[in-house]
């Protein structure tokens, strides 16, 4: 499959299932909430080594939040309920009920799953003076703090979410690779219920099951490493590639990764070949590991050249 | 199927009316209602003797009692599903203990409404006497959940000893409201009696009608607390008038009551 001169591989990504939830963090204005999401969803990339894989789903106008004021949603998944857990207390602590202003809130409802907490254990921050508050069937905390109280909801549930979604760009060059990486990056962020977890959304050392170490359970994956075509027992390095970038998507639904990867390889594609990303490409373990499949060739059905 | 029961006569004495539940009765033929009996002074009355017993096409878990009921205490007490509805006034001690399910009365109640409830929702529609929402005699904690909602006025003590649970009273409340209010939050709509809040604990009361005179032991907080104001303010619009403004107001709080526990607010919005 070859549009607009970029060459579509005939396979599919192959993802997991993971547990998410979402925050809504709301502020005096957006600048602050941004900050405070910023915050909590840093050293989130990978859950090899953050606990979490964390991201920005997007602003919340102010008519759509809990508060009436300015918002960010924001999407933490990981291998656990448990480690969900543990990480978005951790971050909801450390970073938002720092951060000026803020108040974060579930958002999902609360029908969506089990809940895990998310004021509910900062409550003790008040040192005895925290107040507990029901209002319309939801508890909320509010804490004492300097600049006036840390409202946060006291749980947010936790669904089935799916992680792993990916594609890989192969191009012409460095330049070319970051600019068809960000453009499918940019086109990304659009879709809601997606996060691309990874520094601006896209990573450079993208990684296979496994290593020649003993415990070590990722390592480079040299078969998309230009360095080593001519080493590796196995490349997928053609003439002409110098330069390889891997876009990981996590969503709260198998659609939402869908249509992330649809809206990456449509912006690749609509920039055409000689933009520089000549081929679009995806991961997978065979099919045995993990039971959700992103086929490219049928997600780019529809991409108008 | 459900029951509609209509008075014809009032009983001579009080009747303890917590046996008409809408869950047991639903089980009940009219026949059988006729003859189901209600403690009357020292005797056990029928049924049949005060109300005429007529089927409703209203869905089942639906009870309906019509007339002046005001004779009928501990009517709902107890109720954990199903709908009761009275259309008329009732007595003493109505929802007592209730843990779920919806009471409406669309008269008055006299004293103890919604004493000691639970869960669920009770409305009346007219006034209530004193000690609604209150604690049993003897009791540590009042209410501790569900939601009383008063459209006309409220006696004294209301919500006393309150431990959780939301209280709604649209029109004037007596004196002492809200005292020794452990939790919880209270909203009146008109005007408050003397001594409000008297050894509150901790829980919120909001004033959407007329701003009283508080007493030497509650204190101005001059300190944002916008979020909450907005989350609680939304929730209380749905009543509607005159709650249906209070998100556009600002919010002046006060602490107490500081010879008890004192970590209680009262709101007043400006």
């Amino acid at each position: 499959m070859r549009l607009n001169g970029v060459d579509v591989d005939d396979t599919f990504a192959e993802a997991f299932p993971m547990k998410a939830t979402r925050l809504v963090i709301t502020a005096h204005d957006a600048t602050w909430a941004m900050h405070a999401a910023v915050s909590a969803t840093g050293f989130a990339t990978s859950v090899i080594a953050c606990g979490c894989e964390a991201g920005i789903e997007g602003p919340v106008e102010p008519e759509a939040t809990p508060d009436g004021r300015p918002g960010v949603a924001v999407l933490v998944f990981a291998m656990s309920g448990k480690e969900l857990g543990k990480q978005v207390e951790r971050r909801v602590g450390q970073c938002v009920m720092t951060c000026p202003t803020t108040a974060v809130f579930a958002g999902l409802p609360p029908e969506a799953g089990e809940p895990v907490p998310l004021g509910r254990n900062l409550r003790f921050f008040g040192d005895g003076w925290q107040i507990s508050k029901m209002i319309g069937g939801v508890r909320y905390w509010r804490v004492p703090v300097m600049d006036g109280e840390f409202v946060a909801q006291e749980s947010t549930p936790v669904v089935k979410g799916v992680g792993g979604g990916n594609l890989l760009l192969l191009a012409d060059d460095t330049a070319t690779a970051l600019a068809g990486a960000t453009a499918a990056v940019e086109a990304m962020r659009c879709v809601p219920g997606a996060i691309m977890p990874f520094p601006g959304g896209v990573v450079r050392s993208g990684s296979k099951v496994g290593s020649k170490y003993a415990g070590l359970i990722a390592s480079t994956n040299d078969a998309f490493c230009p360095a080593l075509a001519a080493l590796a027992p196995r490349t997928e390095i053609g003439a002409g590639v110098r330069c390889v970038m891997e876009i990981v998507v996590d969503g709260l639904r198998e659609e939402d990764v869908a249509a992330a990867m649809r809206a990456g390889i449509a912006a690749v594609i609509g920039r055409g070949a000689d933009a520089g990303v000549r081929r679009i490409s995806a991961g997978n373990y065979g099919g045995k590991l993990g039971p959700f499949h992103f086929h490219l060739r049928a997600l780019a059905e529809g991409v108008t050249s | 199927m459900s029951l509609r029961l209509v008075l014809r006569q009032a009983p001579a004495l009080r009747v303890d009316a917590r046996r008409l539940q809408p869950k047991t009765l639903a089980a009940v033929s009219a026949d059988d209602l006729r003859r189901m009996t209600l403690p009357h002074g020292r005797d056990e009355v029928e049924l049949g003797e005060w109300f005429d017993v007529l089927e409703d096409g209203a869905g089942s878990l639906v009870l309906q009692l019509e007339g002046d009921l005001a004779r009928f205490d501990a009517i709902g007490a107890g109720l954990a599903e199903g709908t009761l509805v009275v259309r008329g006034d009732v007595g003493d001690a109505v929802g007592l203990g209730m843990t779920g399910g919806r009471l409406l009365v669309e008269g008055n109640a006299r004293d103890l409404a919604g004493c000691a409830m639970r869960g669920g929702a009770l409305e009346v529609k007219g006034s209530v006497g004193d000690l609604a929402a209150s604690a049993l005699p003897g009791d540590m904690d009042g209410m501790s959940g569900g939601t009383l909602c008063v459209r006309g006025n409220a006696g004294a003590r209301l919500a006393d000893r309150m431990r959780r649970g939301n209280v709604t009273v649209f029109g004037d409340a007596g004196e002492f409201a809200a005292s020794r209010l452990v939790a919880g939050t209270v909203a009146l709509g008109g005007r408050c009696g003397a001594h409000a809040a008297w050894g509150m604990r901790r829980g919120t009361l909001v004033f959407a009608g007329e701003a009283p005179a508080l007493g030497a032991t509650f204190v101005p907080i001059e300190s944002d607390a916008d979020v909450f104001w907005q989350l609680l303010a939304r929730d209380l619009a749905r009543f509607g008038a005159p709650f249906d403004t209070l998100a556009r107001r600002r919010v002046a709080r006060h602490a107490g009551d500081l010879a008890a526990q004192g970590k209680g607010e009262l709101l007043v919005p400006q």
